[in-house]
């Protein structure tokens, strides 16, 4: 069973080059290997390895259904997913925070309180539907959540929603379109996943690839000491 | 979308067609065959019951799969979501006077509002014995290895069963002495395998050294017998030690019995936590991202019935074998030989059929045909022998 293929899911987008980054220092196979072409499965037999390019979101199912074995996303994307998955290592890496954030009027009005904002608002637009919603009901607030797929800071500008629930890197995109953030919920970063019977059924395979990348975050440097919240 | 209704199916619930049907019929067959082999009698229990069974020993978010309803008294039932409770329920109050230990087998279908978007089933079907009434290494011993044999039965070709025991987890916790709100947070994060929150749990209650270590090992301890020599930390918990010895017991037996090529030992399966008391187990193959298996000694349960009495067990999935099976491409097993007969009589037909099944042949009757010739091309196109009988031959 030790010569089986792995299949390793990799992101496209935003974490893709820092991915790749990441195989090479861990002394992986890349050469050839781009998140962004038209090729979507990359193969090396020499090494048994096998990369497929999904979207973020799609990560967490195909490791979870065991399509792939390991697999690399945003915590984000992870938590959203709610994919019954291993999580085994923080890459360091693409770290973003999910906040929850409002129009500076409305938020200065409601004199800086979420609780005050919420009597008033409850339409939250996200592309987190399940990371809101937890996030509400923990707060003991009923909300009404309105699922959209991108540029969410475009909802409360135009009357769909109150609040918005996002992932913010830099808080750049927020002020250009005059909203603040009001309350941050947790932090993310990339992390290495793999299936549960994978990790279990192959372990002696999978474990020193699971060594090697992560002593490769450790030498990216990416590791910085942050906070998480409980999630 | 709602339109046609009558012509669609509910999600998460399957139709089989006579060939997967007969796949699953053949290895229910061939696992309650097994199990009675072994002494386990098969018992049925009712499709749904009071909710309150199903609620004994379970943590309050495992409610949200029941299917419940409210019947006219205004009292609320529930589909039964797995066979133990019921199997459970049932020893604690119409089988409390036999002798323990007792082995009882079942092969029924259970319901869970689950997501069927991540390949699970709301509508699924179980085969498993539950042992009541015994534990120690050889009550564990005889349902892991008939659960390996379980396996091998269902003709699966690249399995693995996973040993793990939540007692020595139980144990680890206990000793660390975490304030409750700790304790909570570190038992999420092992049962959520989220090894990076763990290790941000340790540092955040500046949890260090053999404490931290032995966290490590409960996440990561994983392979043959050998392995647990490298439990070293562990060994030196008194809560923990007896368990990890337990364990190794078990598999030092199992190994003798020559099943060792089958199993390893992984302290990270924890199963449902809460639950479970003892050794707990999984099966794996290859090509399917979920255990085919699962199992696990419950020594708690049985007094949610009014019965203290320790008990182990564990469940197959079926539908889970079939899939794997469907994907290995075995070769189609061969449809016995029938007949097709047909003439100008149908009571003579009927007759003439009954005496060809009485020598276990299947037969169809065709009762439309009405030459020799026509009924020799149906029964080719058909892959069957003809019969033809003629008028008056019946009554001989």
């Amino acid at each position: 069973m030790n010569d089986m293929v792995v299949t390793i899911a990799l992101p496209k987008g935003k974490l893709g080059q820092e991915t790749i980054k990441l195989l090479s220092v861990a002394g992986l196979p890349v050469e050839g290997v781009s998140t962004e072409a038209r090729q979507l499965t990359f193969g090396f037999p020499r090494e048994s390895l096998r990369y497929i390019v999904c979207r973020p979101t799609d990560v967490p199912t195909y490791v979870e259904h065991g399509a792939a074995d390991l697999g690399i996303v945003g915590k984000d994307t992870l938590v959203e997913s709610g994919a019954d998955v291993f999580e085994l290592a923080d890459l360091g890496f693409g770290y973003c925070r999910f906040v929850v954030a409002a129009p500076r009027r409305k938020w200065e009005e409601a004199g800086g309180s979420l609780e005050t904002l919420l009597a008033g608002s409850r339409r939250v637009a996200t592309k987190f539907p399940r990371v809101a919603a937890r996030f509400f009901s923990d707060l003991g607030q009923q909300v009404e959540i309105i699922k959209l797929h991108g540029n969410i800071e475009l909802a409360p500008h135009v009357g769909l929603a109150d609040l918005i629930v996002d992932i913010v890197s830099t808080g750049r995109t927020l002020k250009e379109n005059d909203l603040v953030e009001v309350k941050s919920i947790f932090q993310a970063t990339a992390r290495l996943i793999a299936n549960r019977v994978s990790y279990r059924m192959h372990h002696e395979r999978l474990q020193p690839l699971v060594e090697k990348l992560r002593w490769a975050s450790y030498n990216l440097g990416e590791k910085r000491d942050f906070h998480i919240l409980s999630s | 979308m709602s339109l046609n209704r009558q012509l669609q199916l509910p999600e998460g619930v399957d139709d089989f067609l006579p060939e997967a049907a007969a796949a699953k019929r053949d290895l229910e067959y061939k696992l309650l065959t097994l199990f009675q082999g072994w002494g386990y009698q098969e018992v049925v229990t009712p499709t749904f019951e009071f909710v309150e069974v199903f609620q004994a020993g379970q943590a309050t978010g495992r409610e949200d799969v029941l299917y419940k309803f409210i019947d006219r008294q205004g009292r609320v039932l529930a589909l039964r979501p797995e066979m133990t409770a019921p199997i459970a329920r049932l020893v604690a109050t119409r089988l409390k006077r036999e002798k323990l230990p007792l082995r009882l087998c079942y092969s029924a279908t259970v319901f869970r509002y689950e997501d069927p978007a991540r390949g699970r089933r709301r509508e699924f079907h179980q085969a498993g014995v539950e042992l009541l009434g015994a534990s120690g290494v050889g009550a564990d011993c005889e349902v892991v290895a008939l659960a390996v044999e379980a396996l091998l039965k269902a003709g699966l070709k690249e399995f693995l069963v996973g040993l793990g025991q939540v007692a020595v987890t139980k144990g680890v916790l206990a000793e660390l002495n975490l304030p409750g709100k700790a304790l909570a947070r570190v038992k999420e994060a092992m049962v959520g395998k989220d090894w990076v929150r763990l290790s941000y749990l340790c540092e955040e209650y500046g949890l260090k050294g053999d404490a931290r270590r032995c966290l490590e090992l409960l996440f990561t301890l994983h392979g043959g017998r050998e392995a647990l020599r490298g439990a070293g930390p562990i060994n030196k918990m008194k809560a923990a030690r007896e368990h990890l010895e337990h364990l190794e017991e078990v598999l030092a037996v199992l190994e003798r019995y020559g099943l060792g090529p089958y199993l390893f030992v992984d302290l990270g399966i924890l199963r449902d936590f809460d639950y479970y008391t003892g050794l707990v187990f999984e099966g794996y193959t290859a090509g399917l991202g979920f255990p085919v298996l699962g199992g696990g000694r419950y020594d708690e349960l049985l007094q949610e019935f009014g019965y203290p009495c320790p008990a182990t067990g564990f469940a197959v999935g079926l539908e889970r074998v079939l899939t794997v099976k469907n994907s290995l491409d075995l070769p189609p097993e061969e449809s016995p030989t029938g007949y097709l007969v047909a003439g100008e009589d149908l009571a003579g037909v009927l007759m003439r059929a009954r005496e060809l099944r009485l020598t276990g042949a299947r037969v169809e009757l065709a009762w439309d045909l009405k030459t020799r010739e026509e009924a020799a091309r149906e029964a080719a196109e058909r892959k069957l022998s003809p019969v033809w009988v003629s008028r008056g031959e019946g009554n001989e």
